[in-house]
């Protein structure tokens, strides 16, 4: 839109500039002199929005700086000799001479062949001033939506860093422990007390886990029984718990937070929705120098596999496929109607 | 103030009673662990009050609501869901987060003792004055003397309330027993209109009655029915 005006209104002005001049200091007719420059005016809105054509279409904004140079000055030239052949030809056409009256008199002193150069250096001139404001315009467009985009795009990238930490503290679970906890300190002190350690120990190993940390089996199977004690105590007998740990499966390094990860889903979608509750069955061995891990939980018969839930495991196929490429794997096996099996397999 | 209160977590039921125990005023007539309990509760106890959680096993606080006729006050306790209970249309409904603070108690528990709070379920054999309704992910109380007209879809009954039509999940007989018959007519088979939003009512042929209600449609009244209406209305 801003182009287009300033277009039109640039080549109005010279478009007048030109004819008037004609006919004032030249004494050419209204009708010769708007006939000439109406033409190379018209002509010179189709040479430039070429030119802006190949700027945009060619990414010449995005180029540095000697090779804008180069294309910059290679395309005034070019069209500035188009215009200039143009002009020549038509003022031949309507005055009978190459040299269109306003420039002979202007250059009066000058010998034809002078006045002739003089027109070429007017039209590089001109289409060079033109290109000059172009990109003076469009560089200071561009520079201004690239921040704009640079600063929607750490926007985005802390919210999703926010949305990340809050789904790793687990806020339905931190509020209900501490809930639970403030019931437990006026009726089993030294539960409650042991119950804060282990909260502490909790938040502090997932405030420390990044994404490509590797810990050992034996440091994670720590935060899960930590959490699984947690939700002991909000679920009571519902929760029933099963290890099957092989010593030589303890010493892997694994992704940490990973196992936690596929053990909060077995209870939240698994275990919790369910009235009688469950037995979580958490196994881990090395098979063919491969970890397996397996999350086995009873789940609700109407499995409505909730967003959160495709999620959490997206996030962990994703993170393992990062570190081990196709080497490791995760699945999620619900053909069986009731119960959840989870397993991963990563190498040695 | 007789209450009951609704958790999955023994530990969360026990920290409450612990809060409510500090008010003289509030008697705690019963615990439930899933939605189910707390339905039973409901029916057998009639409690003025309950305080319900909203993720239980077997089913949400919402899905309680819905499954009852007379609804008590409600007051939620949740850990990190208020969102939902924000998120949902669900007018005059308090929430507590839990862990609570027991000054929040106290406001929430003042707020429902104030004689302006909105009727509590009374006795078992009065008509129903608000309704629990879900439809699809929105929730509402509809307070019954604002429907204009109750139409029978199927098994079910869409409301013309304001300008909202929820759907509610049961059969216009078995709703109809339950409305105020000062306040609400069985004008035809599929409709029970408020007369409180009766405008106009103009004569058909043989004998039936056409009724125009403010800001709603024009409804008709069968023939036997017009009999009782006019006996009704003294037109």
């Amino acid at each position: 839109m801003a182009y287009w005006v300033l277009q039109l209104l640039g080549w109005g002005f010279y478009f007048y500039a030109q004819a008037s001049g004609e006919v004032i200091f030249a004494s050419a007719s209204w009708e010769q002199a708007s006939t000439l420059w109406g033409s190379v005016c018209v002509a010179g809105i189709g040479l430039t929005h070429l030119l802006r054509w190949f700027v945009k279409h060619h990414r010449w904004l995005s180029l540095p700086p000697t090779a804008l140079l180069g294309r910059v000055i290679a395309g005034t030239l070019i069209i500035a000799t188009a215009s200039y052949v143009l002009t020549i030809a038509l003022s031949q056409e309507v005055y009978g001479t190459p040299v269109p009256p306003i420039t002979a008199a202007f250059y009066q002193r000058l010998s034809f062949s002078e006045q002739l150069r003089n027109l070429y250096i007017i039209k590089v001139l001109l289409y060079a001033v033109w290109i000059a404001g172009y990109l003076a315009f469009a560089m200071l467009r561009h520079r201004y939506q690239s921040e704009l985009r640079q600063a929607q795009l750490g926007k985005a990238l802390q919210t999703a860093e926010l949305r990340l930490l809050k789904a790793q503290l687990n806020p339905h679970f931190l509020f209900n422990a501490l809930n639970g906890l403030r019931s437990l300190i006026a009726d089993e002190p030294v539960r409650a007390r042991e119950a804060v350690t282990q909260l502490a120990r909790m938040l502090r190993y997932t405030l420390a886990s990044g994404d490509e940390d590797l810990v050992s089996l034996e440091r994670e199977l720590e935060m899960v029984d930590d959490y699984l004690a947690l939700e002991s105590l909000r679920l009571a007998e519902r929760l029933r718990i099963e290890r099957e740990i092989a010593p030589a499966a303890r010493t892997v390094r694994l992704p940490s937070m990973l196992l936690q990860t596929l053990v909060e889903n077995a209870l939240k979608h698994g275990i919790a929705p369910l009235k009688e509750g469950g037995t979580l069955r958490i196994a881990a061995q090395v098979v063919e120098k491969h970890l397996v891990l397996q999350v086995v939980n009873p789940r609700p018969p109407e499995d409505t596999k909730s967003p959160s839930e495709g999620l959490g495991l997206r996030n962990s196929t994703e993170r393992l496929r990062l570190l081990f490429g196709t080497r490791a794997s995760l699945r999620l096996d619900l053909s069986q109607a009731g119960q959840a099996t989870a397993e991963i397999r990563l190498p040695l | 103030m007789r209450v009951l209160v609704v958790d999955d977590e023994p530990l969360a039921r026990r920290e409450l009673r612990r809060l409510l125990d500090a008010f003289p005023s509030v008697q705690i007539v019963g615990e439930a662990g899933n939605i189910d309990e707390a339905r039973a509760g409901i029916e057998r106890l009639s409690p003025d009050v309950v305080f319900l959680d909203i993720q239980m096993p077997g089913g949400t606080g919402f899905d309680l609501l819905t499954q009852l006729d007379r609804v008590p006050r409600i007051v939620f306790t949740t850990a990190y869901d208020h969102y939902a209970v924000k998120a949902f249309d669900v007018n005059a409904l308090d929430y507590l987060l839990k862990p609570i603070e027991p000054e929040r108690l106290a406001t929430t528990l003042r707020k429902i003792q104030s004689p302006a709070s909105s009727p509590t379920a009374a006795a078992t054999d009065a008509p129903l004055e608000q309704l629990f309704i879900r439809d699809g992910p929105r929730c509402w109380f509809v307070p019954l003397r604002e429907v204009s007209v109750f139409s029978s879809e199927g098994n079910y009954v869409r409301l013309s309330w304001g300008k909202e039509r929820p759907l509610l999940g049961r059969s216009l007989v078995s709703l109809e027993e339950k409305l105020d018959p000062q306040r609400f007519f069985r004008a035809n088979r599929s409709q029970v209109v408020n007369l409180d939003f009766i405008q106009q009512v103009e004569l058909g042929e043989g004998g039936r009655l056409y009724v125009q209600l403010r800001d709603g449609p024009e409804i008709e009244v069968s023939r036997r029915q017009a009999r009782l209406f006019r006996a009704r209305t003294a037109i």
